[in-house]
């Protein structure tokens, strides 16, 4: 049996492939996570994790167009599959439903503060 | 975007790097990403950093998701030799009498060889230790006469001088005196404050630059000034640590023979010379500014042995050039000065040759000089037995691995019915043998760590097994790979190139080509060991013939008394007499000169007055004896009389029958000779030709004169009564010198200790000769074992149809015993050959009797009966009933 639960690293990058849509490659994944969390990766390391997330069937790949930048080479366009947006939900939700538990804030969540 | 940067591509290296490790598939969008990153990065940062982030990227795809498989493949492979060594493991344990031998044999070999490597390489490794080698020299003489040719070390004194005046090339020169003279090797000596007179060896003299010339490591003191100062001595650290233990000896006084008038100050304390020295000693007594003896002599005496360092970038055969310029130029002169009269030949015949320091040891250029050498013979022959014992074991492999063929042959075909590749089998068979030679080096390691001490006794010298060396492990297990590889190639061929149908159908027949090839190596194994037993009864015989040699003198019974030096001269004369009033002492003599190496030497130039007919080259050995030197020694005078005490003798001499012949005197009595000082003489005797020097040379032309000798009174004992007597003596002698104790030797013990390699040389033969019998006949057993096996039917039919047992028995001896005279055939002519060579520049030798040859076939003929026999009766004695019962 595969692990389906999400790490932190494996959240952030399957939300980037759904934010990036036709885009979502292992460069511009890896650009956009700097740019969005102003930490630094590695191309090597988003692509060892996008990897692992299609083995356990959270995303799906395919081989896009060429471009010159490339060198000519195609480059494999990653998308969220069905399961992989289940377990965004799950996530989420669970994460809910933890910050309602939490007295400090239960019944008042107000995310925008 | 700026555009300049565009011609800038990615690193190459790194991409080459990154394709290496990276599984193909990805390779497309891997590259592609990483040029995009690479030409993103451009963009806002300097090619360098760029660059330097592709680097970066590259590292971090080393990840398991990315590399290529190549782990599924490493397992199998694993996999495979591991189940290789299963299969060697239990064919080793299934055949236990096979794999012994094997193992056994294989060991025996490797160790052996193990021990003359270290021996070999510890010869070659003599006075590689300075840091400037290559620009260390010794001047040596060398004579390219008509009849003659010659390379020696003494040059004369004042050489020095000229040579530093004259040849700029030279950075340092230092004279060395090596011989017996002066003080030069063994003394009595004492601190100032004590009076306790200890006997050391290793004294000799040299000049101050000695030191940095050979870079000397100083303990205190130092190179530049150690024996600049008159009477200054510079003593080994070992030295130190015995006479002034735990203080700084700088600037103590000894003295030497109790010669207190004249004390000797240390200069400073150098380190031990390392064993790998050609020089050794522990004491070095200056040479500056001497007024008597050593560092004296003048133009008339070749004395000195000449250490230089050449200048950087030197040329070694310009400066031998220039030595000839400056012999023609300055040093003629001075010689024709000195009242040389030799000068002709000099400059016709003599040249100068500066002798690498690292070629001292081993003296290949064969130059006479004072100290002792290896042997590059030694080292070659020792070689050639240690690769000879090898090849026997690595034949005794092969033989044994391709003997077991029929045994092995199933595996085979099973292993291709079931779809391996003879590759693959060729693999098996190989990793198999490699396996056997680890076995087996590691078992002949430890044979070598125990025969390490038998054998440093056999070669006299300190080797050790460097385990902590790197180097040498890693040597030894390459050693075992290709050992284990080239023994293994045949056998792997051979048998993985069974049909399987054939082998499986059980109508494999063995070819007969294998036991050509068999039989081949068994001969070659028997010739080589004939040939080692030859050499070893050969050279035993040739000890044995010089230990029983007529000498010409008696070396029994007479004692040697060291050490008188320390007595005044009247003190000598008294203990002289005093020892003869002792009962058992036939007589006694005080002479220096003794017909035994390691005892004074001096050579003189001898004409006969008023004829120039002579060679005016003609040397010949001058002892100073006085009148009992004859009947102590019992030497025997062919005509004439001994010195008379009651005459002067001043102007009397004896010559050997030898000299006498060189100068072709009818009747020598009378004949007026002259020596190089001009001292005139005249011939009272000619005493009968004896052996004064080694038996392995011809007697030289020898003068006695008379004179008392100043450090060693011999006596010759009128029984073999010796405890009593000894003890009278050391009684006697407490008497003269309380201070010292007694030390003598057994003319006849110094005489044996002159064929020390000799007696070396014989027991080596006589080892490894043994060592390649049990190897050889390990070989034979197990392929009697083998063969005979395979008869077994054969032996029982005939048993059935009534043959005899000793019948049988002749059956299967007469194959074997047919190749071990097929060898001896080969190894007589080869070790009559051998032999010959060896003993070629041996005065003395024996002649070659058939009787050594005689002695080695049958020797021969006897192991490998005796090897076979014991296979051959069993099977020949065995009930055939058992053997058939199965058809």
């Amino acid at each position: 049996m595969k692990e389906t639960r999400l790490g932190d690293f494996e959240e952030t990058l399957l939300l980037l492939v759904g934010i990036l849509e036709k885009e979502a490659y292992a460069f511009k994944i890896a650009e956009e996570f700097e740019s969005q969390t102003k930490r630094s990766t590695s191309i090597g390391a988003v692509h060892s994790t996008l990897n692992r997330l299609s083995d356990k069937g959270f995303l799906t790949s395919e081989m896009g167009a060429a471009t010159a930048e490339r060198g000519g080479r195609r480059k494999r366009i990653y998308s969220i599959t069905a399961s992989g947006q289940r377990a965004l939900q799950d996530s989420r939700d669970f994460k809910l439903s933890l910050w309602k538990q939490f007295p400090a804030f239960a019944g008042d969540l107000n995310f925008s503060a | 975007m700026n555009k300049p940067k565009n011609h800038i591509a990615p690193p190459k290296l790194a991409q080459r790097l990154l394709k290496w490790f990276l599984k193909n598939e990805l390779a497309e969008e891997v590259l592609g990403d990483l040029d995009e990153k690479f030409y993103k990065t451009l963009e806002s940062k300097s090619e360098r950093k760029a660059k330097r982030n592709y680097w970066y990227q590259v590292k971090n795809y080393i990840r398991p998701f990315a590399l290529k498989r190549t782990k599924v493949n490493y397992s199998n492979t694993i996999g495979m030799y591991r189940h290789f060594l299963k299969i060697s493991w239990r064919g080793m344990l299934r055949n236990k009498v096979f794999s012994t031998i094997k193992i056994g044999g294989f060991s025996i070999g490797i160790a052996a060889c193990i021990l003359i490597s270290l021996f070999t390489l510890h010869e070659l490794d003599y006075d590689k230790h300075y840091e400037n080698s290559d620009r260390i020299f010794r001047i040596a003489n060398e004579y390219r006469g008509e009849n003659y040719f010659g390379r020696w070390t003494n040059m004369q004194g004042p050489f020095k001088e000229v040579l530093e005046e004259h040849l700029p090339d030279i950075n340092q020169l230092a004279r060395v005196v090596k011989w017996k003279w002066g003080n030069v090797g063994e003394n009595h000596i004492r601190k100032v404050e004590s009076k306790q007179n200890i006997y050391e060896e290793g004294f000799f003299y040299a000049d101050p630059e000695l030191l940095s010339i050979l870079e000397i490591p100083m303990v205190y003191g130092n190179q530049s000034d150690a024996l600049a100062s008159p009477n200054s001595i510079v003593i080994s650290e070992k030295m130190a640590k015995k006479y002034f233990p735990g203080e700084n000896p700088m600037g103590r006084q000894l003295i030497l023979n109790d010669n207190a008038a004249s004390t000797y100050t240390v200069g400073g304390v150098m380190e031990d010379f390392p064993i790998t020295s050609h020089l050794q000693g522990e004491f070095i007594m200056t040479l500056f500014e001497r007024t008597e003896g050593p560092g004296v002599s003048d133009w008339c005496c070749s004395n000195y042995d000449f250490y230089v360092k050449l200048l950087p970038n030197t040329n070694k055969e310009q400066v031998e050039q220039k030595l000839i310029d400056i012999r023609d130029t300055y040093v003629i002169d001075l010689l024709t000065e000195a009242g040389n009269n030799e000068i002709d030949e000099i400059q016709n015949y003599q040249s100068y040759y500066l002798q690498p320091v690292s070629d001292i040891y081993l003296n290949e250029a064969e130059i006479g000089d004072h100290i002792p050498h290896g042997s590059i013979y030694a080292v070659w022959v020792f070689s050639a037995i240690a690769v000879v014992i090898l090849v026997l074991a690595c034949l005794n492999f092969i033989n044994l691995s391709t003997a077991k063929s029929i045994k092995r042959a199933k595996e085979v075909g099973l292993r291709k019915v079931v779809g391996s590749f003879r590759s693959g089998l060729i693999r098996q068979f190989l990793a198999e043998s490699i396996f056997f030679s680890m076995i087996s080096i590691f078992i002949g390691l430890l044979l070598a760590w125990g025969a390490l001490p038998y054998f440093n006794d056999l070669a006299d010298k300190q080797l050790t097994i460097p385990f902590q060396s790197v180097n040498f492990i890693l040597l030894l297990v390459l050693a075992g790979f290709v050992i284990g590889a080239v023994s293994g190639v045949y056998p792997a061929f051979y048998l993985s190139r069974f049909k399987p149908v054939e082998v499986l159908k059980g109508s494999f027949s063995r070819s007969t080509k294998a036991s050509f090839f068999r039989s081949g190596m068994v001969v070659f194994q028997f010739a080589t060991t004939i040939v080692l037993i030859i050499a070893a009864l050969v050279t035993h015989q040739q000890f044995d013939h010089y230990m029983n040699k007529s000498l010409g003198y008696e070396k029994e019974q007479v004692i040697n008394i060291l050490g008188i030096n320390t007595l005044p001269e009247q003190r000598r004369e008294l203990l002289k007499e005093e020892l003869l009033r002792l009962p058992n002492i036939q007589s006694a003599t005080l002479g220096d000169y003794l017909p035994v190496s390691g005892s004074r030497m001096t050579n003189y130039g001898f004409s006969l007055d008023g004829s120039s007919d002579i060679d005016p080259g003609f040397e010949a050995a001058r002892w100073i004896i006085d009148e009992d030197y004859l009947a102590t020694m019992s030497m025997e005078l062919s005509t004439g009389s001994n010195f008379n005490p009651d005459l002067t003798n001043e102007n009397s001499i004896i010559i050997n029958e030898s000299m006498a012949e060189a100068f072709h005197l009818e009747d020598p009595i009378g004949t007026r000779l002259v020596d190089m000082f001009d001292g005139k003489y005249n011939v009272i005797g000619v005493v009968k030709d004896f052996y004064f020097e080694s038996l392995t040379a011809d007697i030289r032309p020898l003068t006695m004169v008379y004179g008392r000798g100043q450090s060693t009174l011999s006596i010759k004992l009128s029984s073999t009564e010796m405890e009593n007597t000894l003890e009278a003596v050391e009684n006697k002698w407490s008497e003269f010198q309380p201070n010292q104790p007694l030390r003598y030797t057994f003319l006849d013990q110094r005489f044996e200790e002159m064929y020390r390699s000799f007696q070396r040389a014989r027991n080596i033969f006589l080892i490894f000769s043994l060592l390649s019998i049990i190897v050889a006949s390990l070989g034979l057993f197990a392929l009697s074992a083998f063969i005979i096996e395979q008869r077994n039917k054969e032996v029982s039919v005939r048993k059935v149809l009534g043959a005899s047992t000793s019948g049988i028995f002749n059956l299967l001896a007469k194959d074997f015993v047919k190749l071990v005279l097929i060898a001896t055939l080969l190894a007589i002519p080869l070790g009559w050959y051998l032999m010959q060579a060896f003993l070629q520049d041996l005065a003395n030798r024996i002649t070659l009797s058939w009787e050594v040859f005689a002695v080695a076939t049958i020797g021969a003929l006897l192991i490998a009966l005796l090897t076979i026999s014991y296979e051959s009766i069993k099977a020949a004695l065995a009930n055939p009933v058992k053997t058939l019962r199965s058809e």
